[in-house]
């Protein structure tokens, strides 16, 4: 802070004398990350509260609400091997989710990529954009599980229909985002690059896909999104080993504590990938907010 | 009304050579029907390859659209428009400033310029000793790395001039750059771009509302009438170029003869 360093010392603001500034910011940034560590915490502590006195009065029985301790006893069994078993059903959570997220990384992965292939289309060609839009929105308000059946009498019961079932979940919010995104491409800018000379296609690689990267980014957490609340209707059939599967076998024991592992483990490992590709993004766009 | 003090016509051959611009009885009209605006016309103008020539005239008589026309981004509504011997199309034969920088935010300084040079056709391996050049023509030596959002709007419009620079183009067309800047960099980059256009001796159409700006920059002005614009005078600016002192020019009677001139045509021919 030069100007108030040159200041005399009687003008000079006394808390800027006792601590310099960036200590201040130092200070202030922890008070940040505490707030936003402590409220969550704290918010989880209570819940777990709750939970524990709500499974302690009894009410309801404990296949309906287990308490804690035994969900906590269902997650170190599914990790480990006990009594001669390994896991649940042979397989370890992190297995189970691992193949998961192997499922999700095809299925999702491949209708990202058909997404913004199809949107780059759609966002620059007016005609073919009319011609499937509709398509695409009557794809997006059908429920995974409505179509999940046909893929099965379609494809059978092994990895194709999951694979699918998720690809197609994927696509139609990829699609939309990037079709708008490009349509709406800067004209200015698309016009000072054909100035200096570039073809038809350097246009769209070098403003039309940058300029969308931001809206395309959105449309994939969406479709990362939709394609996770569909992995459980996905492993419906044959889901074994799979987290969804674990789940839909658990509940057909009336195995709540291991249902609730399973739900858990879906939702915290959503909420990474969610922040993984926040990151992602900022590392990818940098410009956001000074187009 | 017309007064053209240049030597008549020219012979025909001399429209095909590089850097010639002619324009044969254009109009461009904006819409259909009744929402239809004519913007600019019937206007003829023939420019020679080496020519500065300046158009002036009031706000929305149709500048840009001449220069549009001439960059290929318009097709004349009715009469022909061509740019070294043939049509024009974006990015061939003319290299064009806007009035905004429009440059890309998510390339550094030094990325837009690749960009230009890419598109030039200039191998990679010249693109970093090329790249530095042009920016040391307008003046931001190192700026490479920064983005685009944290150099200052004068700044940025130099980059645009800079990689506008890359191709080398017969022709430029620059539409009003200076004007969103503060008078000391617009005198700076004025004086900039008078020498650089002396070196390169290419032809350059440059748009600007101001006379003294016309008469200091070109070697010939052209003032527009109202909307629809029509020229209303062609004025020959004999005062000296390439490497003399910008003091010199404006300092001198001549100097504030012509931008009194040409001062009185537009605010009659706005009238
Ligand atoms: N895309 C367009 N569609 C319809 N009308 C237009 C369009 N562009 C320009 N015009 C009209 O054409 C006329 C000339 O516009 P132009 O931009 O060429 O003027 P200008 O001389 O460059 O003005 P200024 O000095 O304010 O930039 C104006 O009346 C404008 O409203
Ligand atoms: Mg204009």
């Amino acid at each position: 802070m030069p100007p108030a360093s040159a200041a005399p010392a009687a003008l000079r603001d006394p808390v800027d004398e006792a601590e310099p500034a960036p200590r201040r910011r130092a200070r202030s940034r922890t008070g940040g990350a505490l707030r936003r560590l402590a409220l969550p915490l704290g918010s989880l502590l209570l819940f777990l509260a709750v939970w524990q006195s709500v499974a302690a009065a009894g009410t309801w029985s404990e296949t309906l609400v287990p308490p804690p301790a035994r969900v906590w006893d269902a997650f170190v069994d599914v990790s480990t091997t006990h009594d001669g078993v390994r896991g649940y059903n042979g397989t370890y959570l992190v297995e189970h989710l691992g193949i998961s997220l192997r499922r999700i990384a095809l299925g999702a992965g491949l209708g990202i990529a058909l997404g913004v292939a199809a949107g780059l289309v759609m966002g620059t060609v007016g005609w073919v954009r009319s011609l499937f839009e509709p398509w695409i929105t009557f794809l997006r308000t059908l429920p995974p599980l409505a179509y999940f059946s046909l893929l099965i009498v379609w494809l059978g019961i092994d990895e194709e229909p999951k694979i699918t079932l998720l690809a197609v979940a994927a696509f139609p919010p990829v699609a939309v985002a990037t079709t708008a995104a490009v349509a709406a491409a800067p004209r200015h800018l698309q016009e000072a690059a054909r100035a200096l000379g570039g073809s038809r296609r350097d246009v769209v690689r070098d403003v039309v896909l940058p300029s969308a990267l931001p809206e395309i980014f959105t449309g994939v957490r969406l479709a990362v999104g939709v394609a996770y609340s569909s992995l459980v209707a996905a492993e419906l059939v044959n889901g074994l080993p799979g987290i969804g599967g674990m789940v839909k076998d658990a509940a057909n024991y009336n195995n709540t504590p291991v249902v609730l592992v399973g739900i858990a483990a879906i939702g915290v490992s959503g909420l990474l990938i969610d922040g993984a590709l926040l990151r992602l993004e900022r590392a990818v766009v940098p410009w956001r907010g000074h187009a | 009304m017309v007064s053209r003090e240049t030597d008549g016509a020219r012979p025909a051959e001399d429209t095909g050579r590089p850097g010639a611009v002619r324009l044969a009885d254009v109009t461009h009209r904006y819409g259909e029907g009744d929402d239809a605006v004519t913007a600019v016309g019937p206007v003829g103008l023939d420019i020679e390859p080496g020519e500065f020539v300046v158009l002036v005239g009031a706000s929305g008589c149709g500048k840009s659209t001449l220069l549009r026309l001439i960059a290929g981004f318009e097709r004349p509504t009715r009469g022909t428009v061509t740019v070294s011997g043939a049509a024009p199309r974006p990015g061939q034969q003319a290299g064009v400033v806007f009035q905004q920088p429009r440059l890309l935010p998510w390339r550094t300084v030094g990325g837009n310029i690749d960009l230009a040079l890419r598109y030039a056709g200039v191998p990679r391996d010249l693109w970093e000793t090329r790249r530095a050049e042009l920016l040391h023509r307008v003046g931001l030596d190192g700026t490479e790395r920064r983005r685009v959002w944290e150099i200052s709007g004068g700044q940025q419009q130099r980059v645009a001039i800079a990689r506008t620079l890359a191709a080398d183009n017969p022709v430029l067309l620059l539409d009003e750059p200076f004007a969103a800047l503060d008078a000391l960099t617009r005198e700076r980059l004025q004086e900039d771009v008078r020498r650089v256009t002396a070196r390169t001796g290419g032809t350059t159409v440059f748009v600007t509302h101001s006379a003294d700006e016309a008469v200091f920059l070109g070697s010939r002005v052209v003032v527009l009438s109202r909307r629809p614009g029509t020229v209303v005078l062609d004025l020959p600016v004999g005062l000296p170029r390439g490497d003399v002192d910008a003091e010199d020019v404006r300092g001198g009677a001549e100097f504030a003869a012509l931008r009194a001139r040409v001062a009185h045509e537009v605010k009659a021919a706005a009238a």
